[in-house]
């Protein structure tokens, strides 16, 4: 051990502990300055995520304009939350509209209505993720009512043209067909044809470790694909066009 | 534990009979047949009165004529190039040498100890079977009876003093000022192991003209010639001495269909089974009336083709003897059999592909284990016409099928881009990309053909109509080229070793270049091109003075014959007898390397002065060790494939010196040479000799692969940045160029996913760059295929301008294509 980046920290976060360095999060300022990852020289410490202006990103974004005009693809602004920094979606789907670049934002609907409201002229496509319509359940599940988001979704259903539903099937918590039932009904009412399926997986698990975060959704294990058509299989014979993403 | 993706395209052969082939063929050791060189050293030891054209043709003939005639079980086409499933014919002609050394127990060629061979499948049989029986192995991988093996020692015995190689070493050896230079090269790992085991290749024939004219009318029409050549013209007597020699080759060929006629017949004869009779009956009419004269049927093409490509690799000692646009030549025959349709074209398609993948060679070690046993036979698909319509059609379709059902590891198949190929043809390419072996790879014909036009003149119907890949990713133009035959590969990254090391080779101290002070990056970056630049002149003019040893002992005649315009102008491809002859070119790799190691110096020393020029050697030398946080910093400053021009405009700058530099020297044909950059497996072996790199790389990692793919890990701003980077290269300049993309089958997946690969390949042909190809699998997959090789005897991956068998891939380069950055889209 090297023990260069114990020595680097400013703050003391990092200490020793049966031979392995422990980060202590609680103790880590974040500082700007970030002397442990520096002091690593085989990066096993970085800083996840990074400050980026409105110009660099344009600039990244518009490099790739030939590969959207022959792929039909364009810009996802997706999370996180893009509207968690709604100042900075605004901008940069203003310039990405004035650089003719197609322009999808994935969003968990927790968003004021009048961020909401700015982001529909400027947005080729809404990708809108629905969790649990019981209100109990999803409070629960996700720590906030599930009112403000359906209400969300009604707004952006009745201004904007291209709304996909999106839908994580996590197993035992949100694929039980009463669930499943409600969220087509939400659909239904809202005149919602199209949603994505998103099978639960645990490739996140580990970075909830890195960023010193319990898992709590160890063991729940994996879908079979043959599983997967039943799901599918029932919004299509629903006149609900799905797709497995 | 996270399961392994599946490929999502997994095809199966056609028919119960070609499920066979390729079982037979994944089943079957390699062997050494000596029968076609101990007759061709039968004649030549009575030939001796004879001018060298008419005794070449005289001894392949006469070894043609005596080659026994072998028709296995189930087959519908006829001709092998040996009597084994998996044979290669070792050519004592061109290269006594290496054998010798292996039967002496002497030291091989330098090179050899940095060579890896793989060990599974049909190398690991016939180590089995050598361990248990009294085969022995010979050259690392083939078995040879003990009979053989001695009657083989005493052909190598006598080509000693006569090969190609033999007289190629007394002129060079003796005549080069700079002997010594291309030894130490060797010595140091600068260059390839000599290559005169495996010169030649790259060579497409007029299949158009073999096929469609006959042999039969072919022999009239050089008869005719040398009926009406006034003797009175300069040049008479060596025209008649290469039609002559020809006419002896084209006899000598029919004669090797004509047995295969009368085997056919006799099998017939005894054959029990009425429809097995039928089809060997069948194949009796078939064989003898093609090559001789112009198909009846499609089926009759295919065997026609077959016999001529079979015939031309008989006669040299090729690598990237490739068939070419074979869509395009047997696609009037396809039209023109009311019997034929994409569903019964495909099973003599897979049949004809198990026969491609049959042949084998052996080489020195350091050319098998550099080639990977890899034919590089290549066959293009699609492109345009003459007049620039898009030309794929049917049999396009059906090669592709054939491929995706078969995954055979030869041909190669590529794809001359163009916008307007139909879509279900793009689609259907894009599905063989999914099966993850590998091809098509992607070619853009555009690019070719501006630099064609710049370099050759040519008319551009011609060019359209003619270019193809001979080899790798070498483009060519088809039955008018002389192979392009060159002298191997030259290290970029030795280079780089040569400039931390004040021009000595660290490992053996060998000095190659006067030691120079170095105050600014102006004067690295020149110390570098001084290398390069005698590293290559040097290189050519060997490999000038080489060639002409080629023209005194293994001309090729039969080949010739295919090649326009040698009939026409009575001159032989040695004597500059084909229409192009600028198609030689100089072949290097590495240079993303060297170009990201002078990015790094010229940031961390000459701007940010983090730290001295000669501390950063010194770092180097210490491989990084106690100056890992200086390599950290090196590995920050911008590297090649991030779209970075800082790093970029490095790599071009390099690029345009190279290319520039190789062209001021003619070729042994008295033309420029042309610039090309490949890989095949050079970046291990290359890697290997390197000690580490400013740019971060570690002593014996292998070199970058292909040729502007980025250094695995470097490439930090996903694949679309790697096009970019890689697209700012003026492709026209150069004949090839090779970029690997990564996938994992999930970034792929449906129908989306292909339309996003073809609009991939599209925008970056259209910025415009030359060539890309992909691989397409789970990285956990391939790991589990190291741990668990009987789990995956088929498994087909990409690795540079072929693909191959997983299982007989060294460790080292497996580790290598595991090791490339994995993308999606």
């Amino acid at each position: 051990m090297c023990n260069r980046c114990f020595a680097a920290c400013p703050s003391q976060a990092i200490t020793v502990k049966d031979g392995t360095l422990v980060h202590d999060f609680g103790i880590c300022s974040e500082c700007s300055a970030k002397p442990c990852t520096g002091a690593c020289p085989y990066d096993a410490r970085s800083i996840t995520g990074r400050e980026i202006s409105a110009d660099e990103l344009i600039d990244t974004i518009t490099r790739d304009i030939p590969f959207y005009r022959n792929s039909g693809g364009g810009v996802t602004f997706s999370g996180g939350e893009p509207f968690h920094q709604p100042e900075f979606l605004i901008e940069m789907l203003k310039r990405c509209q004035a650089a003719g670049i197609h322009t999808a934002v994935e969003t968990c609907g927790w968003a004021s209505q009048t961020d909401l409201r700015q982001a529909i002229p400027l947005t080729s496509l809404f990708l809108f993720d629905l969790k649990i319509i019981n209100p109990d359940n999803h409070l629960r599940h996700t720590g906030k009512p599930v009112e403000p988001i359906l209400e969300n979704l009604s707004l952006l259903a009745s201004e904007h043209p291209e709304v996909i539903v999106r839908f994580p099937l996590v197993p035992g918590i949100t694929d039980t067909w009463e669930n499943l039932n409600d969220i087509l009904g939400i659909m239904k009412k809202n005149g919602l044809s199209r949603i994505n399926l998103e099978p639960y997986h645990s490739l996140g698990a580990d970075k909830y470790q890195e960023h010193g975060l319990d898992y709590l959704l160890h063991n729940l294990g994996h879908y079979e694909s043959g599983n997967l058509d039943s799901f599918r299989d029932f919004f299509i014979s629903r006149g609900v066009s799905c797709d497995i993403v | 534990m996270e399961h392994i993706a599946n490929r999502e395209i997994t095809g199966k052969p056609s028919c119960e009979r070609s499920a066979f082939f390729k079982s037979r063929y994944l089943n079957a050791p390699l062997m050494v047949d000596i029968e076609y060189i101990s007759h061709l050293t039968d004649s030549h030891r009575k030939t001796g009165n004879l001018d060298v054209l008419l005794r070449r043709a005289t001894d392949h003939a006469w070894a043609l004529s005596h080659l026994t005639p072998v028709i296995n079980q189930k087959d519908m086409l006829a001709g092998n190039k040996t009597r084994f499933i998996r044979g290669a014919i070792p050519y004592a002609n061109y290269a006594a040498e290496p054998f010798l050394k292996e039967m002496r127990k002497e030291e091989q060629d330098d090179q050899s100890k940095h060579t890896a061979q793989g060990i599974g499948g049909g190398i690991g049989k016939a180590m089995e079977e050598a361990a248990a029986s009294g085969l022995r192995l010979i050259s690392g991988k083939f078995l040879i009876s003990s009979e053989d093996y001695e009657s083989f020692r005493e052909i190598c015995e006598y080509w000693e003093d006569k090969s190609f190689m033999e007289q190629g070493n007394r002129l060079w050896r003796k005549n080069f000022k700079e002997a010594e230079f291309i030894d130490n090269g060797w010595k140091i790992g600068l260059y390839t192991a000599p290559h005169e085991p495996c010169p030649e290749g790259r060579l497409i024939l007029d299949y158009e003209t073999a096929v469609g004219r006959g042999y039969h009318a072919i022999i009239k029409e050089i008869e005719a010639k040398i009926n009406s050549d006034s003797p009175d013209s300069e040049g008479h007597v060596s025209r008649l001495e290469f039609w002559k020699s020809s006419v002896i080759a084209l006899r000598g060929a029919i004669a090797f269909a004509q047995n295969y006629a009368a085997e056919a017949s006799r099998m017939a004869a005894i054959e029990s089974d009425p429809i097995r009779r039928a089809e060997l009956e069948q194949m009796a009419e078939i064989c003898s009336r093609v090559p001789m004269e112009a198909p009846r049927n499609f089926q009759e093409s295919v065997q026609s083709f077959w016999f001529t490509y079979l015939l031309g690799h008989i006669e040299g000692s090729h690598l990237g003897y490739s068939p070419g646009r074979l869509d395009q030549v047997l696609i009037p025959y396809f039209k023109n059999d009311p019997a034929i349709s994409i569903g019964k074209a495909v099973p003599l398609l897979e049949e004809l592909f198990v026969k491609m993948t049959q042949i084998e060679y052996i080489a020195s070690l350091s050319w098998q284990g550099l080639g990977h046993g890899n034919l590089y036979q290549n066959l293009i698909l699609g492109g345009v016409d003459e007049n620039g319509n898009p030309a794929d059609n049917d049999l396009s379709m059906a090669i592709l099928q054939a491929q995706i059902n078969m995954q055979m590891t030869q041909p190669t198949l590529s794809v001359w881009w163009n916008d307007n190929l139909s879509t279900s043809f793009q689609m259907k390419a894009a599905e063989c990309v999914k099966t993850g072996v590998g091809y098509p790879a992607f070619f853009n014909q555009k690019t070719y053909i501006t630099h064609e036009l710049n370099t050759s003149g040519l008319p551009i119907e011609t060019i359209r109509r003619n270019s193809a890949i001979g080899g790798c990713t070498e483009p060519t133009l088809q039955g008018m080229s002389y192979g392009i035959v060159q002298a191997g590969f030259v290290n970029h990254g030795k280079m780089i070793d040569l400039v931390i090391n004040k021009g000595v080779d660290p490992d053996t101290g060998i000095r190659m270049h006067p030691a120079r002070e170095l105050k600014t990056y102006q004067e690295v970056r020149q110390y570098y091109l001084d290398i390069m630049h005698a590293a290559i002149r040097n290189w050519q003019q060997y490999w000038n003075m080489v060639m002409i040893a080629h023209r005194q002992t293994v001309p090729l005649v039969f080949c010739s014959v295919f090649v326009n315009d040698c009939i026409a102008s009575g001159k032989c491809m040695d004597d500059g007898g084909a229409v192009l002859n600028s198609s030689i070119t100089t072949l290097s790799s590495g240079l993303v390397n060297v170009s990201n190691s002078l990015a790094v110096i010229k940031k961390l020393c000459f701007e940010d002065k983090t730290c001295s020029l000669s501390e950063l050697f010194y770092a180097v030398q210490e491989n990084w060790n106690g100056f890992e946080l200086l390599r950290k910093k090196a590995l920050e400053v911008p590297h090649w494939g991030n779209d970075d021009d800082y790093a970029d405009d490095i790599f071009l700058d390099l690029f345009k010196e190279y290319c520039d530099w190789v062209r001021g020297q003619d070729n042994y044909l008295g033309k420029p040479y042309d610039p090309s950059m490949l890989a095949i497996s050079t970046p291990v072996p290359f890697g290997k000799v390197c000690g580490a790199f400013p740019d971060g790389r570690l002593s014996g990692e292998p070199l970058a692969d292909g040729v502007t793919s980025p250094f695995p890990g470097t490439d930090l701003c996903g694949p679309t940045a790697v096009i970019r980077s890689s697209s700012k290269v003026d492709h026209t300049q150069i004949r090839g160029g090779l970029l690997n993309l990564k996938f994992h089958p999930s970034a792929l997946k449906g129908e989306t996913g292909s339309a996003n690969l073809l609009a991939l390949i599209k925008t970056y042909f259209e910025k415009p760059g030359f060539h890309v190809q992909f691989n397409v699998v789970d990285s956990r997959m391939l790991k589990d295929a190291q741990e668990h090789p009987e789990n995956y005897r088929d498994l087909v991956v990409r690795v540079a301008g072929f693909s191959a068998y997983w299982v007989e891939m060294s460790k080292a380069l497996q580790d290598q294509v595991i090791w490339r950055t994995e993308h999606s889209i």
